[in-house]
């Protein structure tokens, strides 16, 4: 390194430093959030639906707002330790539910979003939870795995342990449980780890159902039969007006109408007195407590105001979500409810 | 084909060349990994569309993975952590003064190994895809077995070497047992007032850099920062001749390597540092004269770079044939598709035979401009050393703080582990223990375990691991091998100490 | 026989405590290796270090107390400020950004032995380029996030 190519990079960087800070303070907009803001995020995956679910929200909100704002994948236990140090509003954060579901199961480092955290509006649903089984299996209904678990047969369903993934398996214990009682303990849960594992599981024989989603394994749905790897699609958690707001074309080569198959009433879970059990995986804000409540107005009105103009559904449908935008009061009720409609079913299984 | 032709335009190669430069760049800067790289320019590819986007994620992940090297052979710290073997003979070599020889011997294994792979994700993906499911947790444990076999067969005295790969399993276990895994998510090994700091464990990049990085300036500190320069003895230019005279005799470990790192990159969740690892131990077992490994031999880095080039074409196997992604880096490339709207799976290559076809080009053009680019480039990188250690030692704290800070996108406890692995790192090579086992066993310590405990937790008896399959059983031959050769070389070495001290 | 060998094999592990399944094992694999160490390692090593012929780790070696625990505790001062300053200026960076460039130069002073006003200058400059150029590419141009 010589001396003039010193100098010539010190000028370079100052002029480029002093241009960023420019920058910086003409950020300051007139809200109440100020200054760079950091989403945090449940998922440390970027290539996973809660990443790219948040940018979508976030890019329209950071140009919406005049911010900047950033989507971080932390993972759980570090998004809700960044959120409990910060106040000011610059750490909001992006999760879905297994937020709750977490804690309702009992896992380390989940609380009780409802009493630690203010809950802001919800923005998205993922409607691709599923659960399927080999293409040859002699379960061509979920019924047919009722049925099977209540005459005693062991079924076993490779799963997630703790949440998003195990809720749904939960459901279904439960509805074997009200049908068939006593018989419940015929469902045997295969803990396991990402969605490459469960796939495993069922090509090792080691699992006659796993929980899967459209995305990820529509694919192996078109695989012919004597193939080791093809599946078949079961049941979809979702609701029955959830995928219908899917696109028509659905996803890959499955249509929204092939689909709608796979959803209540067609394929009934039941959680007693005549009701279903759904599940749609839905992402929403989580503020700090002690945030101003001015900032979570802002972001309210913000979000109405982009998802009356409509290219926010667009984009999120491009991506098979399904839009859902609930302002923080309404979401706060509407997930509380949600959740205890799961914790008792999580209850009467126990 | 017409349409592919069409598709390939000049921005098409600037950009998967520009990918390969910024790769290399983010890969040689300790602390930046090639995941890294893919990451902060995900969200470019969006406005390039998909197949501009992936000629610039592939060329950034081609690049980051080579750029590793850099840092491994000059300053004896792994630039990613598939470049850790690296260091083990590219550091020794670049004392000896031979730092811009070893740097052009890994530059070349690295595209060879590239090539390799890239020619066998293109001809047999379908079918090595089909084979990789074969692969159970059983077998995927005796993989790892088998790499972790390495720590005997590397230490200097067996005893503490076997004792210092345990210890580092036994610090890979700290945190969760992640429900992310299959575990329960309970905590272990550690006090309740420490939860919220090590929740999640100690995460492998920090680790690695501060028990290298971080703990080689502290035994300098100690020292007095004596000398001006990092290498006093490396004379640049003298030494650094490169021939390939160096390959005579080599193919088949530079061959064996790219398979194995081809082969171990496409096991989704094993991939990544195991392969370089796997590939290191098999030449050390398998080849004539592994004795020089270790002390500066180049068959070590050819062993070691073709084998984690290799991984870009074997990670990228089970991502475009089973839509899963066979390391961190490829974990990352699937929002790339998903962010166009395209799914991987196991159809992907039939129905998206124009992107296949592209992403092969991608790749292959990629490893060619990642080589001319470092081979050329190496001559001005390996002056490096010549930067007074006053102004490189506190460059390199610096960057390894945005590494560790950036890994896991802003974690501030990640950088403090900087220093407490700095300072054990200082400790332990005090006390004798050895650094190399005890970070392999880091590496593969948390695999080992999820594989191991799912094995019994589905199977309920340990003769499964003999009893799963014909795959199991051949595992086992190489572990009895590799053991075996481990205790014959370390008898071997202790009668020929014994005869030198008493003649 | 048979069911004697199958019986001897056969594990079951509770899902609630598997956790603990793996951690136990290691455990006693490192306290046997440990134990096997003091004995052929420890002991004699000791013994050495009594008849004089051996010193001890890091308490019977000659080091520079200054620079080492220097380093240590600069590095520390480093990581802390670091994290303070920069929560004054949430996500901007400014926290690595000032105190790099502080911390870059105070370390190479305290590396440099002799003291030339030409060496003095090369160090600012570089305490004040590298912290930069770092932040600006990957803060401002990759937009990472930095304390």
């Amino acid at each position: 390194m010589s001396m003039p190519s010193i100098s010539k990079t010190l000028g370079t960087s100052i002029l480029m430093a002093g241009m960023a800070f420019g920058s910086a303070a003409a950020m300051a907009a007139d809200g109440p959030l100020r200054g760079n803001v950091r989403v945090v995020i449940g998922s440390t995956s970027t290539g996973g639906d809660t990443y790219q679910n948040s940018n979508i929200v976030v890019d329209a909100l950071a140009d919406h707002l005049d911010l900047n704002m950033k989507v971080d994948a932390v993972g759980a236990s570090a998004a809700f330790r960044a959120l409990d140090r910060d106040s000011r509003g610059n750490t909001l954060m992006i999760f879905h539910d297994q937020s709750y579901l977490g804690h309702l199961y009992g896992v380390e480092g989940y609380d009780d979003i409802f009493e630690k955290y203010t809950i802001g509006p919800t923005i998205a649903i993922n409607p691709g939870n599923a659960y399927l089984v080999p293409k040859d299996s002699p379960y061509k209904t979920l019924d047919d795995v009722i049925a099977a678990a209540g005459n005693g047969e062991e079924v076993r369903v490779a799963i997630q342990p703790g949440g998003v993934s195990e809720i749904g398996f939960s459901a279904l214990k439960n509805a074997i449980r009200i049908e068939h009682p006593g018989m419940e303990d015929n469902l045997v849960a295969v803990n396991t780890g990402s969605q490459a594992d469960k796939n495993q599981q069922l090509f090792d024989g080691q699992a006659d159902m796993i929980n899967g989603t459209v995305q990820a394994n529509e694919q192996y749905t078109r695989l012919p039969e004597d193939d080791q790897k093809s599946m078949r699609f079961l049941w979809l958690t979702a609701r029955h007006d959830t995928i219908k707001q899917a696109p028509e074309e659905g996803l890959g080569k499955t249509s929204r109408a092939e689909l709608l198959k796979y959803v209540e009433p067609n394929v009934n879970v039941t959680m007693g007195d005549d009701k279903n059990f759904t599940f749609d995986k839905e992402f929403f804000f989580l503020y700090n407590k002690d945030m101003d409540p001015a900032i979570v107005d802002q972001i309210d009105e913000a979000l109405t105001e982009i998802y009356d103009e409509g290219d926010i559904q667009k984009a999120q449908k491009k991506s098979f979500f399904i839009p859902n935008f609930k302002p923080s009061g309404e979401s706060e009720e509407y997930l509380k409810e949600k959740m205890s409609t799961y914790k008792d079913i999580i209850e009467n299984i126990k | 084909m017409l349409d592919i032709l069409s598709l390939l335009d000049i921005t098409f190669f600037l950009l998967a060349a520009m990918g390969a430069l910024i790769g290399i760049i983010f890969g040689a800067i300790p602390g930046m990994t090639a995941t890294m790289a893919v990451a902060v320019c995900l969200p470019l590819t969006y406005a390039l569309g998909l197949h501009h986007g992936l000629a610039l994620l592939l060329g950034l992940y081609v690049g980051g993975i080579s750029g590793g090297m850099v840092p491994a052979v000059l300053l004896n710290i792994p630039g990613t952590p598939s470049s850790i073997t690296t260091t083990f003979d590219g550091y020794p070599m670049a004392q000896k003064g031979e730092g811009e020889r070893a740097l052009r011997v890994s530059v070349v294994a690295s595209v060879v190994g590239g090539l390799i792979s890239a020619a066998i994700l293109f001809l047999f993906a379908p079918l090595l895809a089909e084979f990789s499911i074969k692969f159970s947790y059983v077998e995927k444990f005796l993989i790892i077995l088998l790499a972790l076999t390495v720590i005997a067969s590397m230490s200097r005295n067996m005893l503490v070497g076997i004792f210092s790969g345990v210890l580092g399993i036994w610090l890979s276990l700290i945190g969760t047992y992640s429900i992310s895994d299959g575990g329960n998510g309970h905590t272990r090994l550690m006090f309740d007032f420490l939860e919220p700091y090590l929740f999640e464990g100690f995460s492998l990049l920090p680790v690695l850099i501060g028990i290298f990085g971080i703990a080689t300036i502290l035994l300098e500190a100690e020292k007095g920062v004596k000398s001006g320069l990092a290498g006093t003895e490396i004379k640049i230019g003298k030494g650094g001749g490169f021939s390939l005279n160096l390959f005579k005799g080599r193919l088949t470990n530079l061959v064996r390597s790219s398979f194995i790192g081809t082969f171990v990159g496409m096991l989704p969740g094993v991939g990544g540092s195991a392969a370089s690892v796997l590939a290191y131990t098999q030449e050390k077992n398998l080849s004539r004269d592994s004795s020089e490994m270790g002390k500066g031999a180049p068959q070590g880095l050819i062993a070691s770079e073709s084998a984690n080039n290799a991984l870009t074409g074997g990670a990228l196997i089970p991502l475009l044939s089973l839509g899963i992604p066979g390391d961190s880096t490829t974990a990352v490339l699937i929002g790339a598709f998903t962010l166009q709207g395209i799914q991987v799976g196991p159809l992907f290559i039939p129905e998206n035979a124009d992107t296949w076809y592209v992403m092969m080009t991608a790749l292959v053009f990629a490893n060619i401009v990642m080589f001319f680019l470092m081979f050329y480039a190496i001559k001005h990188i390996a002056k490096v050393v010549l930067v007074p250690k006053y102004i490189l030692y506190p460059i390199i704290v610096m960057m390894c703080v945005v590494g560790a800070y950036a890994i896991n996108y802003g974690i501030m406890f990640d950088v403090w582990t900087l220093l407490i692995f700095g300072v054990l790192g200082y400790l332990i090579q005090k006390v004798g223990l050895e650094v190399a086992p005890l970070i392999i066993g880091f590496i593969l310590g948390g695999q080992a375990e999820v594989y191991f405990v799912k094995s019994l937790e589905s199977f309920g008896t340990y003769s499964i691991f003999f009893t799963k399959s014909p795959i199991a059983v051949v595992l086992w031959l190489l572990i009895a091998a590799s053991v075996t050769f481990s205790v014959v070389m370390g008898l071997k070495s202790r009668a020929k100490n014994r005869l030198e001290t008493t003649q | 026989m048979e069911s004697g060998l199958t019986s001897l094999f056969s594990v079951s592990i509770d899902f609630e405590t598997s956790h603990l399944f793996f951690p136990h094992i290691i455990n006693w694999l490192m306290g046997g290796l440990f134990a096997l160490i003091l004995v052929f390692k420890v002991v004699p090593f000791l013994a050495a270090v009594r008849r004089g012929e051996e010193t001890l780790p890091i308490l019977g070696e000659s080091m520079d107390k200054f620079r080492f625990f220097g380093s240590i505790a600069l590095i520390a001062a480093y990581f802390y400020l670091m994290a303070v300053v920069g929560n004054l200026f949430p996500y901007t960076g400014y926290g690595f950004l000032f105190v790099s460039m502080a911390f870059v130069f105070l370390m190479s002073m305290m590396y440099m032995h002799t003291k030339t006003k030409r060496k003095v200058i090369t160090a600012v400059i570089n305490a004040i380029v590298a912290p930069s150029l770092a932040w600006f590419i990957l803060a401002k141009l990759f937009q990472i996030t930095l304390p």
